[in-house]
């Protein structure tokens, strides 16, 4: 502290021509002290803007150039997001630094009014001290001048009371009377005539400086030596700065570090409340650090933590992991100096430095050949600190070079160091598990059909795509005719009318994320690492190849030694979508058309191309980006033949790296995430990385294992369904139309006779067919994209990578063309890896046919198999002559599947031996309505059970049908009592009316949304008497889940208490969490949203930020999503146990949530294997255990003070423990039961 | 004149309406959100006659009960103000030849003072409480009066699905009163007259206003005038233009471009010392021309909200992002000056503006508007939403 007092005021580094009033104020804030002007010049501003152009440059190169020019002019704006300033502090803090900041600071006694007002501030600061800068630079005169300037002026502001806001700043301020005000008015005036000149000049250099490519930034303009608030390590600088720099890490340093941090005195609960406040500053600056690493701008992100450093407030900001940032910088550089005044900083900062701040000094040391004696300091301080040598080659995460650096620095000290073992990676435990697992008995994991070149090329290519990050493919369109016009990928995607401001802001801004990422690792070497190790991980899935014992891909990529590379965050949702609103504008700056298209090019302007526009909806003002109508035009005659794909969005051409954490795995070198997760949502990351990393293996293995299946393209039906998409298409079969099949809207200029009622009329038709050939519009281009890509891959083997959602159900990450998709997307894909039909295989495809045609849905497989066939000659007449011959397929549930299943019989059967076919099919079997499976064999419900097959049964059993019965026993006692509306429903009680509500219930369906679905229904019937609508659904929807109640007692007794304890917990103000059987930790991501409102220029953008932890649950949603979500948690568990028994098997699996896919000769091993894992997940006490935690994890151990919490707390616990009783049903008849997946 | 200033003792006679809770007196309802409880300061005035001897009340309570604070209807009970009314829209008329159409007369004294005058009067009441009243007062006019259970102000709800009463389609009312088209540039057809809907008063006027500009609803029978009772505050906001700019808003604009609007009366509500304004809004007959019709008219709604979006933004800024138009040409020809801001243009101003813009031959494309930005038409969705049940 007395340093602080004691540095002298350095006013030369304050103001510029120093005759704002505002300045003033300002000036008598201490700036830190920068020592080293010995090459003045460079200013803030200038060095700000630089690096972040820089860093622009590096995360999107196509921008870069554009990007330098408006940094230049946003240098400011930029600068005011990192600068921290007028922000509220810790209190105990301002108690202390009260006095030392300066009137402008006393003087914002309510920070949250200011802010605003600080961010004008601080641009016009910053402009001021860039000039002074600038002005040192040119003369010292100039200077000495602005120091009587500075000296004079805080006079003035004092007598103003030292707090003038800068809003008065402006010309003409509010008839002040005093003379002195009109005067200054006067000077105002004239000042912000200077200083706007200057402002134009300063652009203009920093233009000039912006887009000269080379440049790089002089370490000596910016900060380098800190200004430290403890007095000691004050001296022991000094210290350092007098002497050469090795020295002093021997002399001073040594006591220096002994020192115990200062921090540790901050209470605990204000450090928690600063955290979460601070968390996205704080991530803002750490990505700012990073960035300016990766950009070789070390000694910006020098001065960046020595400035924050030396103010009070903003030390606050700073965390350890910031430090670290910038000493593995300099590491990297040898900077050793350099590195040992961020040291000094960590240690004034209060810190204790952890491995990464030892592991970077050793490097630095490493790498500058020190010393013996100073590198044996710094290990035994490390031993000091109870940091263990060993652990830096272990849990730090470091690349081959800089280990090889660290290495080097030990040897020389312990030259008997030996680095350690590898520690054998955490097994799980889980009883669940505990098969997979095992080291013994039958192991046959799968191996891909290629050989390891092959592989090796696919992999070769796939890294090409995702360095590229785009990848254009060529689209099926009929192309009409060719245009040479060069587009934007961006522009091209913009539909005509236009596309909101926000979503093409984030969605930029999540796009230079990625692509930040993958030159992150191209810079840092990881590239080449990852080759190297995935062409050693090959050798697990090669067909050509053995490996010495069975290894799970994770368990093989970890046993090869993978170093994990360090972890990268993704930048906080503001500052993508701050980057995103930059780029946009830049591209609406950016981007021209001639205004006239039909005349030749040099002879008509330019106009802009994309326009900033408002659309209104109710209240709202919404901004949308729109092209121009003529481009609109153009484009749809230019008829694009390629469609462009960030590389994400395309299958992966080889097998995706193994899951091993949450934030590895899947692409190459795109960042994934293991857990999707609306932008900005970060609890589930958190959870996940806060839990034992054994307890996720079975999520990372499944999901490894549903990546790692290869698909292909079934080219026949492909033809089959380009051939329609390019003819006129066929909505019936969902191949959607092209939009000139679409009635054109009426264009023609009207008769002058047309009145205005006809008028009025015609426009509204004209909306009408507008609107109708968006949304064909829509689907044709989704359609577009699915069969591009098809036919993109159409010779290709391809996969799949996968994640999870928050509950653990399972998606293939790109989003176009996979087998989530509906009927038509599902039909063009099939294994790549063919299996021979064996025995039974092809009655599993005939009965698969009839399972997908939907006729003999109540009748036992045998019937189903008879009925094939029956109807063989269809079945064949389809496979040969799809278009032209009976179309027996069409009048399929899912006719393009069942046409693919009939090509696939008809191959089979024409063989010599079908037994003998090799069959690349997919079967599927389906859960029957797998929620309420769930719930009753966690009710034990033997009605329920019955009904959804979980009994063993000859038949089929249809829950829909009985829960129909069921209410129209209900509905006849009614009528017999003489209710009305039961009169009239008599003979419309149907299994249609009431199966979406059935199906729904499960999934949380209330009773109003109950009666929205039993109204349509019955709406869709004609004989019934519309005037009973309400009446009549309002009855029905009570009856079904009477029934409901009656028949599943046990389950509906589950999902209220679900219901009840998520209630109670949200009411306690916590998010509810648990943990699935397979040790997935879950959070609901419901919470009130805060909207947030920042950026200027184009617009203002608003966006809800639910990230923050400390966000109030939202309770309606947790309580209502707690029963639905923990079902699913449930089934994906299933879903898991299935697919890790059946890859244990050997089996080909993949999923769609509760459909189970394998190659036909292998259905009846995954049938069994599905029904002894759900008896085993149900045999677990599942409700027990979820109680048990939520127990622990909800109701304080400690008596809570007031008493309406105690009473909380204590029905809370009541409640979760009041577990509901299970009937008597006996689980493992599921075992038995043929129907229960068919 | 209004109950609290007839000063009329408190009368029970329409307590048990009253009990029913779902309206309230002009004056002291708008003063209070609760009816229930100012029941007992209420009164009704003196010529209001013995209305329905037996009002079912008790099958209303559950409907009441859901729309009691949203739904209030201004009812005039003041005889004063009804004659002064009914004499004004009469004007200079020995009978007023137009047929009236008077929105929720209530206990209809201004229906009364309607016909006394001579003229022929469609009472149009949303609450069935008072129908069998509305009808005993036309007992002897030999059809001068005819009473429909209607809400005017629900008049072609959006939204597909039946339209339940009082909700109305436009064209089933004009079927059942036998009203032909009249030609927009003819006479007036009808006049319609009544109090605003307290709480809605904004959300009517957009939905009127939609109506005028895409001929459509009552619009589409012809220039349909509107005398309305309206609270100061929103008719100042109606008239604003840029004498007044904070109160200048988008409203202000289509309503003055399309109508041309009179004060016919002032009345002071004595509780809460409030304004109402008895105005005639008559659409002129030269609203519509080659550049601004039905067809085009969103456009020109979208133009005005856009300016209005950032009031304080200059004029050339918001064209350049309303049309691919040369922005300063354009602000030449309707003789403006770069600096001019939104709030410095006249309504007529925006409507020769918009003409400018789309009577520019040399482009194919004059705006950036698009149908399909919008949500069509999002404003009316908030009467569709209304249905009961």
């Amino acid at each position: 502290m007395p340093s602080r007092l004691r540095a002298p005021l350095h006013s030369g580094s304050c103001s510029s021509g120093g005759s704002l009033p505002a300045s003033a104020s300002l000036c008598g804030r201490r700036r830190p002290r920068s020592y080293n002007f010995r090459q003045p010049g460079r200013t803030h501003a200038q060095a700000r803007a630089a690096a972040a152009a820089a860093a622009a440059a590096a995360a999107a190169p196509e921008v870069s150039c554009a990007m330098a020019v408006l940094w230049g002019r946003g240098a400011a704006r930029f600068g005011r997001g990192l600068w921290p300033c007028g922000r509220p502090g810790l209190p105990a803090e301002e108690g202390t630094l009260g006095g030392l900041c300066g009137p402008r600071r006393s003087s914002s006694a309510s920070p949250r009014e200011d802010r605003r007002k600080d961010w004008g501030h601080v641009e016009l600061l910053e402009v001021l001290q860039a000039r002074v800068r600038q002005l040192q630079a040119e003369s010292v005169s100039e200077v000495t001048v602005n120091r009587v300037d500075v000296a004079r002026l805080p006079e003035h502001g004092s007598g103003d009371g030292g707090c003038q806001p800068p809003t008065k700043v402006q010309p003409g301020a509010q008839g002040t009377p005093s003379g002195l005000f009109v005067q200054w008015a006067k000077r105002l005036d004239k000042d912000k005539q200077i200083q706007q000149k200057r402002r134009q000049r300063l652009e203009k250099q920093l233009q000039k400086r912006a887009q000269n490519p080379g440049f790089s930034t002089d370490a000596k303009r910016l900060h380098v030596e800190p200004r430290l608030l403890s007095k000691q390590l004050t001296t022991c600088l000094q210290g350092c700065t007098q002497e050469v720099a090795e020295s002093p890490w021997e002399e001073q340093l040594a006591q220096v570090l002994q020192e115990a941090p200062r921090k540790l005195s901050l209470d605990k609960k204000l450090g928690q409340r600063l955290k979460t406040r601070f968390a996205n500053r704080q991530q803002k600056i750490l990505a700012f650090l990073k960035c300016c690493l990766l950009t070789g701008h070390q000694s910006l992100a020098h001065h960046l933590l020595v400035t924050h450093h030396s103010r009070g407030r903003s030390q606050e900001l700073l965390t350890l992991d910031m430090y670290n940032t910038v000493m593995l910088g300099w590491a990297q550089q040898g900077a050793f100096r350099e590195l040992l005044y961020v040291f000094i900083m960590v240690k004034d900062a209060g810190f204790s430095p952890d491995l990464v701040s030892y592991a970077a000094a050793l490097q630095c040391m490493g790498r500058q050949d020190q010393d013996v004696a100073t590198i044996k300091r710094c290990l035994e301080q490390m031993s000091q600190e109870g940091l263990k040598l060993q652990e830096i080659f272990t849990a730090v995460p470091l690349c081959k070079e800089e280990r090889a650096a660290v290495l080097r620095a030990v040897l020389k000290a312990k030259p008997t160091f030996k680095l350690p073992e590898r520690p054998l990676s955490p097994v799980n435990n889980s009883k669940l598990l505990r098969d997979v697992y095992a080291k013994d008995g039958p192991v046959s994991y799968p191996k891909l059909h290629l050989p390891l070149d092959t592989l090796w090329d696919l992999f070769k290519q796939q890294l090409r795509v995702e360095l590229a990050s785009t990848v254009c493919v060529k689209s099926v369109e009929k192309p009409v005719a060719q245009s040479k016009e060069v587009r934007r990928a961006a522009l091209q995607a913009l539909p005509a009318q236009g596309e909101s401001f926000m979503g093409l802001a984030r969605d930029l801004g999540a796009r230079t994320f990625s692509r930040h990422e993958v030159q992150r690792q191209q810079f840092s070497g990881q590239v080449e690492a990852l080759k190297r190790h995935y062409r050693q991980y090959l050798h697990l899935l090669a067909a050509d190849t053995e490996v010495p014992e069975p290894y799970l891909p994770r368990q093989y990529w970890e046993a090869l030694g993978v170093s994990e590379p360090p972890q990268e965050q993704p930048w906080p949702l503001p500052v993508q979508v701050e980057l995103g609103r930059l780029l946009a504008e830049i591209l609406v700056q950016a981007t021209k058309m001639p205004s006239n298209l039909a005349k030749p090019r040099n002879s008509s302007r330019l106009v802009p191309l994309l326009y900033h526009v408002y659309s209104f909806r109710n209240v709202y003002q919404i901004g949308f980006l729109k092209p121009h109508p003529a481009y609109v035009q153009l484009l749809a005659t230019a008829a694009e033949p390629t469609v462009t794909f960030e590389a994400v969005d395309v299958p992966m051409l080889c097998p995706p790296l193994p899951w091993t954490s949450p934030h590895t795995g899947a692409f190459l070198l795109n960042p994934t995430k293991l857990m999707r997760a609306v932008d900005g949502t970060m609890h589930h990351q958190r959870l996940l990385e806060n839990c034992p990393p054994a307890a996720l293996h079975g999520a990372l293995d499944t999901l490894t294992q549903l990546g790692n299946c290869a698909w292909r393209v079934n080219g026949r039906v492909l033809d089959l369904v380009l051939e329609l998409f390019q003819d006129k298409g066929c909505p019936k079969l969902s191949v959607p139309a092209p939009p000139s099949e679409v009635a054109a809207p009426h264009e023609a200029p009207l008769p002058s006779s047309t009145g205005l009622v006809d008028k009025a009329e015609l426009r509204r038709e004209l909306a009408r067919s507008l609107k109708e050939s968006r949304e064909m519009h829509s689907l044709r281009a989704d359609a577009l994209y699915r069969l591009s890509l098809a036919d993109h891959l159409r010779n290709c083997v391809f996969w799949l990578p996968h994640n999870m959602d928050f509950r653990g159900r399972t998606y293939p990450c790109p989003p176009h063309f996979n087998h989530l998709g509906n009927d038509l997307a599902r039909a063009l894909l099939e294994f790549a890896q063919g299996c021979p039909l064996g025995p039974h295989g092809l009655d599993w495809l005939k009965i698969h046919v009839v399972n997908l045609t939907g006729l003999k849905k109540r009748e036992p497989l045998q019937v189903r198999h008879a009925f094939a066939e029956e109807v063989m000659d269809d079945i064949l007449d389809s496979a040969d002559n799809p278009m032209t011959g009976r179309k027996w397929w069409m009048g399929s549930e899912e006719p393009w599947q069942t046409l693919a299943c009939c090509m696939e019989i008809a191959k089979a059967v024409r063989t010599s031996d079908p037994a003998a076919y090799i069959s690349h099919l997919p079967v599927h079997q389906d859960g029957s309505c797998n929620g309420l499976q769930h719930y009753a064999a966690l009710g034990r419900d033997s009605v329920g059970a019955a009904s959804v097959n979980l009994e063993p049964s000859d038949v089929p059993q249809d829950v829909y049908s009985d829960v129909a019965a069921q209410v129209e026993v209900f509905r006849r006692q009614d009528a017999r009592r003489g209710s009305r509306v039961a009169q009239v429903l008599e003979g419309f009680v149907t299994r249609k009316v009431v199966k979406q509500t059935v199906m729904t219930v499960v999934y949380g369906v209330t009773r109003f949304g109950g009666r929205l679905q039993i109204e349509k229904r019955l709406r869709e019937m004609s004989d019934f008497p519309q005037e009973f609508l309400w009446d009549a659904s309002h009855y029905l929807v009570r009856q079904v889940f009477k029934s409901l109640q009656e028949m599943f007692s046990g389950s509906r007794a589950i999902q209220h208490w679900l219901t009840e304890s998520a209630r109670l917990i949200s009411h306690m103000g916590s998010a509810v969490e648990w943990v699935t059987p397979l040790g997935i930790p879950i959070i609901q991501p419901y919470h009130q949203e805060v909207k947030v409102k920042g950026g200027r220029g184009l617009q203002s953008v608003s966006y809800s930020v639910n990230a923050d932890s400390s966000l109030k649950p939202n309770k309606l949603k947790q309580r209502n999503g707690f029963p639905p979500n923990f079902i699913h948690s449930l089934d994906s568990t299933h879903m898991m146990l299935t697919a890790l028994h059946c890859y244990r098997e050997g089996l080909t699996f993949v999923s769609v949530h509760d459909c189970f896919w394998t190659h036909a000769a292998h259905v009846p091993i995954m049938n069994q294997v599905c029904r002894e894992q759900f008896v085993r997940l149900h045999s677990q006490p599942i409700l027990q255990e979820l109680s048990s935690f939520l127990v622990s994890r909800f109701c304080c151990s400690s008596r809570p003070q007031k008493l309406s919490q105690r009473l909380d707390d204590s029905k809370l616990r009541e409640t979760l423990l009041a577990v509901p009783k299970p009937g008597a049903f006996d689980l493992e008849r599921v075992k038995h039961s043929t129907f229960f997946f068919s | 004149m209004w109950i609290p200033v007839a000063g009329l003792p408190p009368r029970l006679t329409l307590s048990s309406l009253v009990g029913a809770g779902r309206f309230c007196f002009l004056g002291a309802g708008a003063a209070t959100r609760k009816p229930l409880q100012a029941r007992n300061r209420r009164g009704l005035s003196d010529s209001a006659p013995q209305l329905c001897p037996d009002p079912d009340f008790r099958k209303s309570p559950s409907r009441v009960k859901s729309k009691s604070t949203l739904d209030f209807s201004r009812y005039i009970t003041s005889r004063r103000l009804a004659e002064t009314m009914a004499q004004l829209v009469r004007g200079k008329e020995k009978k007023p030849s137009h047929l009236f159409l008077e929105c929720n007369p209530g206990p209809g004294i201004l229906t009364q003072a309607l016909l006394e005058v001579g003229a022929k009067v469609v009472a149009l009441e949303s609450d069935k409480t008072f129908l069998p009243h509305l009808e005993s007062l036309g007992k002897n006019l030999d059809g001068k009066l005819r009473v429909i259970y209607c809400d005017f102000f629900r008049m072609d709800p959006k939204g597909t699905g039946a339209i339940k009463p009082p909700a109305m389609a436009s064209q089933d009312l004009f079927q059942t009163l036998g009203l032909e088209v009249v030609p927009w540039k003819a006479g007036i057809p009808l006049k319609v007259i009544g109090a605003l809907p307290i709480r809605s008063e904004r959300k009517i006027l957009w939905k009127l206003i939609h109506n005028l500009y895409s001929c459509t609803s009552i619009y589409k029978y012809g220039r349909i005038e509107l005398n309305v009772l309206i609270y100061e505050k929103e008719f100042q906001k109606l008239m604003a233009d840029p004498g007044n700019p904070d109160l200048y808003q988008v409203l202000s604009v289509l309503w003055q471009v399309a109508c041309d609007i009179k004060v016919l009366h002032k009345e002071l509500l004595e509780p809460s010392q409030e304004k109402l304004y008895f105005i005639q809004i008559t659409p002129y007959r030269n609203l519509f021309t080659d550049n601004l019709t039905p067809m085009s008219y969103q456009v020109f709604i979208h133009m005005v909200k856009h300016c209005f979006g950032k009031r304080k933004c200059r004029l050339i800024d918001h064209l350049r992002s309303l049309t691919p138009l040369d922005a300063k040409d354009i602000l030449r020809q309707i003789g403006k000056k770069k600096e001019d801001k939104v709030t410095n243009l006249y309504p007529q101003d925006f409507k020769q503006l918009f003409e400018t813009i789309q009577s520019s031959k040399d482009y194919a494309y004059k705006w950036l508007y698009d149908d399909r930005l919008e949500g069509s038409t999002a404003e009316f969705c908030i009467f569709r939403s209304k249905n009961l049940h």
